[in-house]
């Protein structure tokens, strides 16, 4: 699916994430150091008692135990401690070095010598405790040192494994929580912007449903007072003033053919009744001429009028199912003796029926005119073929004769009204009229010279829609 | 013949009025819808000719109201309209016909003949047809001239058969068109001339009484005497 939803929830969720994200490292970073810093204080405080105790008790015999009792005391004030595999502490040492730096005395598991040996190589400074790492243990002790009178040191040291097992209970709670309110939030994201994206898509259908002379349809509104609501409000007040001016150039075109036609009835009926009074050719001959002229007029007018209005995407249709193939073969059918009476072949090329929905009347019009229009201008002896396609959503209809081809200087703007060549005797509506028609149904007209010589007419016409694609077979009418 | 005329173009009224008279119809004439109504109400008419736009009315609305009121007469339909309305449509499926200003009178007259002609209940569902010495018969799809078969297509048939049934009347080039090919189309050249010249050369043979005879200006007609 590629739909904008998509596109905005994953931004949405991408920002999202990375800001909770970085808010939790600077969280984590501060209970870190908060821990660290209460770490020290207890640290600082024990290893001076300790010093202390150390400092007053006699060396004598007793020193070690008492000092080694103290120390125990200290390493179950430790918080929180869990109990290890072996049952005593290993997460609390106590370590006395003499002056010649050889161990005095240890409380804590193991022999001591390792974390001695580590804090002769790492030093630990004594005005504030230090990380320090001794081999064979996997998280480094946090040591705090102090330095008494006889000149020895006393080590107290931490194991740090509390403190990083809490960070890591917390780094492990927060994905968790995080990994479910982003997914969350995608949800949210994405439903909202699809609940409103699909609103716009609704719009959109609707609004290119709309126009081609069906202007009565509205796009969808809806009662909330927001953004997309206000586009299709525009859109539809849009609308009503297009169809409003629609309207009025129906009215102007409907009144203008009406005010023409009535006198153009009368002056052809009078016409006729002087000519069925008129007795010799000399009388009868330009009356004759004369209602020659006025039906050419009337066409003129009819064939302006269906131009005039394509052009602004106002012609109305009535529309009904129509075969592209049995309509070919009607007009063929009607036109083939005139062709052949010129001395002109055609054949018809054709898959079987091609359903559209199109405005008969139209569409007949189309063809006729566009089978007058290589009757009028082809040379004797040029084969006009006729090719019949139905692809997926479209009809084409293709034209092809190898007679002289179009005037390469009209070729440009054949399709304008007034467009005709040097020796054409039409008015020059012909082939506007084609392409009225086929605008009007959504199609397409081209025209171009072959290649091999002689001209090329390519009309494309959308297929029935599937809900309307119930097939009658209609144009030739059997007799009564 | 009877007939209502509905018009309010004064111009086009008088000369219906004038060539219909002179085609042998009794016109009674009404400039609007109400005036109409009370006279085919009052009066009995073979047939009607109704503009469709009247000064008080829509023509197909006067239409509907007369077939309410009891009116059966068939109607031709004068339209100076661009597109034909669906109800138009209706009404010539129902057997009535509609003709766009500006018209011949010709087409006009020979219009009304058929729909008078399609109303009587003559018309026939006989399987053979016979115009002096030319014989159709439907079932078979053959014709045959003074014993000859003919030999036609399936078109030149069908328009042959057209011409039979309407022998001795006018038939109009756009008429043809509308019967035989189910088009109203204006084509702008002769294709229907040149079926016409086909079949008189099969229909009318060397050394026989010429059947088909063209109007000018007009249309053909199957001389039935």
């Amino acid at each position: 699916m590629r739909s904008a939803a998509w596109r905005i929830s994953l931004w949405a969720t991408l920002a999202f994430a990375c800001g909770t994200m970085v808010v939790f490292v600077f969280l984590q970073s501060f209970v870190a150091g908060d821990i660290q810093r209460r770490t020290d204080a207890w640290l600082s405080g024990e290893v001076e008692v300790l010093g202390d105790v150390a400092e007053r008790t006699p060396k004598d015999a007793l020193y070690d135990r008492v000092v080694g009792e103290v120390a125990e005391l200290a390493a179950r004030e430790v918080p929180d401690k869990p109990a290890s595999e072996s049952g005593s502490s290993d997460s609390v040492f106590f370590l006395q070095s003499g002056g010649d730096g050889s161990l005095k005395l240890w409380v804590g598991a193991g022999s001591g010598e390792d974390h001695l040996r580590a804090i002769k190589a790492g030093g630990v400074p004594s005005d504030h405790p230090a990380d320090l790492r001794v081999p064979g243990f996997a998280v480094p002790f946090r040591v705090a040192s102090i330095r008494i009178g006889d000149g020895s040191h006393i080590f107290l040291g931490l194991s740090e494994r509390d403190e990083l097992r809490v960070l890591k209970s917390l780094r492990l709670r927060f994905l968790l929580l995080w990994m479910a309110i982003v997914l969350l939030g995608f949800g949210i994201v994405f439903l909202s912007t699809r609940r409103m994206l699909s609103h716009v898509r609704e719009i959109t259908e609707a609004a290119s449903r709309i126009g081609h002379s069906d202007l009565n349809a509205r796009v969808p509104t809806t009662r909330r007072n927001d953004e997309v609501s206000h586009l299709a409000l525009t859109l539809n007040r849009m609308l009503d003033r297009i169809e409003s001016s629609m309207h009025q150039l129906h009215t102007i075109t409907d009144s203008l053919a009406h005010d023409l036609r009535s006198p153009l009835t009368a002056i052809r009926g009078k016409l006729e009744m002087s000519l069925s009074t008129a007795t010799d050719g000399e009388q009868t001959e330009p009356i004759v001429s004369a209602i020659d002229e006025l039906d050419r007029l009337t066409d003129f007018l009819n064939k302006s009028l269906d131009v005039a209005e394509a052009k602004a995407d106002a012609l109305r249709l009535t529309r009904s199912t129509i075969d592209l193939d049995e309509l070919l073969r009607v007009m063929i059918d009607l036109y083939e003796p005139s062709m052949s009476e010129r001395g002109l072949h055609v054949e018809l090329f054709s898959g079987g029926p091609v359903a559209i929905f199109a405005d008969a009347a139209l569409v007949h019009r189309m063809v006729a005119n566009l089978l007058d229009n290589e009757l009028k201008h082809l040379p004797p002896a040029c084969t006009l073929t006729i090719e019949l396609r139905g692809n997926e959503d479209a009809a084409s209809l293709i034209l092809e004769d190898d007679g002289p081809g179009f005037d390469p200087e009209v070729l440009e703007h054949i399709f304008e009204r007034r467009v005709k060549g040097r020796d054409s005797n039409g008015h020059g509506l012909g082939l506007a009229f084609i392409d009225a028609v086929a605008r009007a149904h959504r199609g397409t007209v081209a025209a171009s010279n072959r290649e091999s010589g002689g001209a090329r007419i390519s009309v494309t016409l959308p297929l029935a829609s599937g809900e309307t694609a119930h097939f009658s077979v209609p144009a030739k009418s059997s007799l009564r | 013949m009877r007939l209502l005329l509905v018009e309010d173009e004064i111009d086009i009224q008088s000369f219906l009025r004038r060539s219909l008279e002179e085609a042998g119809y009794e016109v009674e004439a009404a400039p609007d819808g109400k005036t109409a109504e009370r006279l085919a109400v009052d009066n009995l008419f073979d047939i009607l000719i109704v503009d469709l736009g009247l000064p008080d009315q829509d023509g197909i609305t006067l239409i509907l109201r007369l077939r309410q009121l009891g009116v059966r007469a068939p109607v031709l339909i004068l339209s100076a309209r661009r597109s034909v309305d669906d109800r138009v449509r209706g009404l010539e499926q129902g057997g009535d016909d509609y003709l766009t200003k500006p018209f011949a009178l010709a087409e006009l007259l020979a219009r009304l003949r058929n729909l008078l002609k399609r109303n009587s209940p003559a018309a026939s569902e006989a399987t053979r047809l016979r115009v002096l010495d030319l014989e159709l018969d439907l079932l078979r799809r053959e014709a045959s001239r003074g014993g000859q078969v003919l030999q036609l297509t399936q078109q030149e048939f069908v328009l042959l058969e057209y011409l039979c049934r309407n022998a001795g009347r006018v038939v109009t080039r756009s008429m043809i068109l509308d019967k035989v090919w189910g088009m109203r189309i204006q084509p702008d050249t002769n294709v229907v001339d040149v079926h016409i010249y086909r079949l008189r050369g099969k229909v009318d043979g060397i050394g026989q009484q010429p059947l088909i005879r063209t109007m000018r200006g007009v249309g053909y007609v199957l001389k039935d005497r």
